[in-house]
């Protein structure tokens, strides 16, 4: 199983960390859903809908967060019969991206989330400057970027 | 507030002699339930890694027909850490190199003994 990413910065500690976690699936994805890089997928349209759910997800359970504790959750466990789902923040100085790790009886919860926490820093050190003019996430450009990004993915780019 | 069901055997573990850190956690997830740790001490970390060398080690030793693991003991260049496992739960000792072993064992015994 390959790693397959859209910008060259985060293929090192995303490695890294599939490597160390023993995760058998991991997806790194803007809040908006914008896929950045993935591990273990085999088509695009699982990546697709991975990337959607994850960042409604995400936005859910932050603002949950916001109303209990006064500020969003950063990570998030959810446990399956045989597998479960690590959701995980990292900041960068590039923006803010999601770590989403899919893990069997192989590995644990709590090797996931000390790697996904060494990821997140390494993905912060990582991380180029931001661009001087950022694009809004707008529909259109969405639907384009998400497209090129999975083409990117998928060898089709 | 409520007493841990774990204090006092964690207690009497950080009472030996050379003993950094004492820890339960959870077998399969390596979630940290209770600690006694010192002002830097990531229990978190330690009970993630522990838990998941004690499990490689327990499924290793079914696999080479061996039986149970009673106690586990990793030696490294600075101190050791040491873990004996009940049911779904493994205790856990950080220690120091010249700390007393065989006295950490038989606490972790007791412990274990504890949680069944």
């Amino acid at each position: 199983m390959t790693t397959a990413v859209v910008e060259r910065w985060v293929e090192a500690p995303l490695e890294t960390f599939v490597r160390d976690s023993g995760v058998s699936i991991a997806l790194l994805l803007h809040p908006s859903g914008q896929v950045m890089a993935q591990h273990g997928f085999a088509r695009a349209v699982d990546v697709m809908t991975a990337c959607a759910l994850a960042a409604a997800i995400h936005a859910s359970s932050g603002e949950l967060g916001r109303t209990l504790d006064g500020r969003p959750f950063t990570q998030l466990h959810h446990a399956g019969a045989e597998r479960g789902i690590s959701l995980t923040e990292a900041t960068t100085r590039a923006g803010r991206f999601l770590l989403l790790a899919v893990f069997d009886h192989a590995t644990s919860l709590g090797i996931v989330r000390l790697y996904a926490e060494e990821f997140a820093g390494a993905l912060a050190l990582a991380a180029p400057a931001p661009p001087q003019h950022l694009e809004p996430a707008l529909a259109v450009n969405f639907e384009r970027d998400l497209n090129r990004n999975l083409a990117v993915l998928f060898g089709r780019a | 507030m409520t007493v841990s069901p774990f204090a006092s055997a964690l207690d009497c573990l950080t009472r030996v002699r050379g003993v950094t850190a004492a820890l339960v956690a959870d077998e399969r997830d390596g979630i940290l339930v209770d600690a006694r740790l010192h002002v830097g001490q990531r229990g978190d970390r330690v009970a993630a890694l522990a838990a998941s060398l004690y499990r490689k080690a327990r499924l290793s030793a079914g696999s080479a027909g061996l039986g149970q693991v009673g106690f586990l003991q990793l030696e490294a260049a600075n101190g050791r850490v040491c873990v004996v496992g009940r049911g779904d739960l493994v205790v856990v000792a950080v220690a120091s190199l010249d700390a007393n072993v065989g006295m950490i064992r038989v606490e972790l015994l007791r412990a274990a003994e504890a949680l069944a």
